[in-house]
């Protein structure tokens, strides 16, 4: 049960602590700007709305300001009195003022910088997953941190927002591949497979490889244990790839381009969630300080968050027909 | 069939998929990977001008190995408007060439309207039309000329690969006018 000092009993349904576990959301992609936090905060809006217990944490280094999005002044506690000053995470939890929607306060250096240990963000981990929600979305901000890179790895569901623009694709493609090989490393030095690995990488122009893809498939195929450790280990490695401020059918098509590259260039399957268009309605209900979900509720961009959250929620794709060549959506 | 199902992999299709996906993935993911798009500019580095080579050469292998397979697999449905008699047959094996207008009245000696081969093919009549008279700038690329070509023939129970031989390379010297040489050789 909550117990933060602004526990206000019409918001949240008094209940006991259920016992089940939070699904944990990080939302991340490289760059600043392209709207995550705006996402997140429309799609834990819509999760409240329909009915779950849902959390934001503002993880964002540069500027916490998630609370914003909801017209809330910074909330006294931040994480750093998680950290610093031992105080639960459920008392850091503030209503955002939409039934069913509480929010932690990120800080400046929370979780970047070397300020935080790994074994303290596993301890984070551990204090969020308590935390009686249903889900916690975790708003990564901008950069590839080693410690965003880690938030993000140690999340449930992996989503990943950018912009149909070239910048932001760039850093997008540079957040992927990083947390990529993070995790790979990480699995390669679990299961000991470094010097196999190596091995095979010094004479992949004799097997025929020129990709991360290449390898992997080499790998595979050469031995069951790797399979069988593949299977294990990554089969439910997906990020989910959400598209914001597109302006026409050529954008749309963007992350089911992302899909085929990221395949063949990295062997990484990956979902495409969804998009959301780009409106001017948007700055300026961030700049009125209303939740926008709640404001135009009948607006395009309400309709595609929701169906982007709902595919988030099932794993499921967004379903693009592709009629191709240029580039027009049928 | 283990090759086979590399080839659908690289279409980015299920082993299951039709003739129609095939020519789908493969126009768009050969405009994707041989264009410019944004989505390739931001790996820099990660794709190179080889890499993008070698990936074109072996998705034009697949898409010709799956053609091939399912051309030879697919049951000849014969619509009911199409029978050939003897007379016909024995017409048709007269003709030289099947140059577009050929076709147009071979389909007309069988009595059979645009309409009911769209019934059958879903090819719509304009690209029929367009088949027959030669109008090659009304097709976004070869593939789809050529598929529509190949359900074209199946349809009056041509022989496909002999309609083929005789009408691609026209649309080919077509085509060849319109893009610019390619450099000469150093």
């Amino acid at each position: 049960m909550w117990s933060n000092p602004y526990h206000l009993p019409t918001m949240w349904e008094p209940m006991e602590h259920s016992g089940k576990q939070g699904t944990i959301w990080a939302v991340g992609g490289g760059k600043g700007g392209t709207g995550k936090s705006f996402l997140t905060s429309s799609m834990g809006t819509y999760l409240a709305q329909k009915g779950r217990r849902t959390i934001l944490l503002d993880a964002d280094l540069g500027g916490a300001n998630l609370h914003s999005f909801f017209g809330l002044t910074k909330p006294r506690h931040s994480l750093t009195d998680f950290f610093d000053k031992k105080i639960p995470l459920p008392d850091i939890v503030v209503p955002s003022g939409i039934p069913n929607l509480g929010m932690i306060t990120g800080s400046i250096g929370s979780l970047d910088s070397e300020s935080i240990n790994h074994s303290q963000k596993q301890k984070l981990f551990r204090h969020i997953r308590g935390l009686d929600a249903d889900t916690i979305l975790v708003d990564l901000g901008a950069g590839t941190h080693i410690n965003t890179l880690d938030t993000f790895l140690l999340a449930d569901r992996m989503i990943v927002v950018t912009a149909p623009e070239v910048t932001a694709l760039e850093n997008m493609y540079q957040f992927i591949k990083s947390a990529y090989f993070r995790k790979l490393k990480s699995l390669f030095k679990t299961y000991d497979l470094n010097a196999s690995i190596q091995e095979t990488w010094k004479n992949r122009a004799a097997y025929g490889i020129s990709t991360l893809k290449d390898l992997i498939q080499h790998l595979k195929e050469g031995s069951d244990h790797v399979r069988d450790i593949f299977e294990r280990e990554m089969s439910g490695f997906v990020m989910h790839i959400v598209i914001n401020q597109v302006r026409n059918h050529r954008d749309i098509l963007v992350g089911e381009n992302l899909k085929s590259i990221c395949m063949n260039v990295l062997g990484l399957p990956v979902v495409y969630a969804g998009f959301a268009r780009h409106d001017e309605a948007v700055q300026k209900n961030i700049n009125a300080r209303e939740p926008f979900m709640l404001a135009n509720r009948l607006s395009p961009v309400t309709t595609e968050i929701k169906a982007l959250t709902d595919n988030i929620v099932a794993g499921t794709p967004l379903s693009v027909q592709k009629d191709l060549l240029n580039g027009s959506l049928s | 069939m283990e090759a086979f199902h590399k080839y659908f992999d690289l279409l980015e299709l299920p082993p299951e998929a039709g003739i129609e996906a095939i020519h789908r993935n493969y126009a768009y993911l050969r405009a994707l990977y041989s264009g410019e798009a944004i989505e390739l500019t931001a790996l820099h580095g990660d794709f190179s001008p080889e890499l993008r080579q070698d990936y074109l050469s072996r998705l034009d292998d697949a898409h010709e190995k799956l053609t091939l397979l399912l051309e030879n697999q697919k049951p000849i449905v014969t619509p009911p408007t199409a029978r050939m008699d003897a007379d016909v047959r024995a017409w048709i094996e007269d003709i030289a060439g099947f140059s577009g207008a050929a076709l147009k009245s071979i389909r007309e000696r069988m009595n059979v309207e645009l309409d009911d081969m769209f019934s059958i093919t879903r090819i719509q009549p304009q690209y029929l039309d367009a088949i027959e008279n030669e109008c090659f700038d009304s097709f976004p690329a070869e593939v789809y000329l050529r598929s529509y070509l190949i359900e074209y023939t199946r349809f009056l129970q041509l022989d496909t690969r002999k309609v083929l031989d005789d009408y691609m390379p026209r649309y080919r010297a077509w085509a060849g006018t319109r893009r610019p040489a390619p450099p000469a050789p150093e």
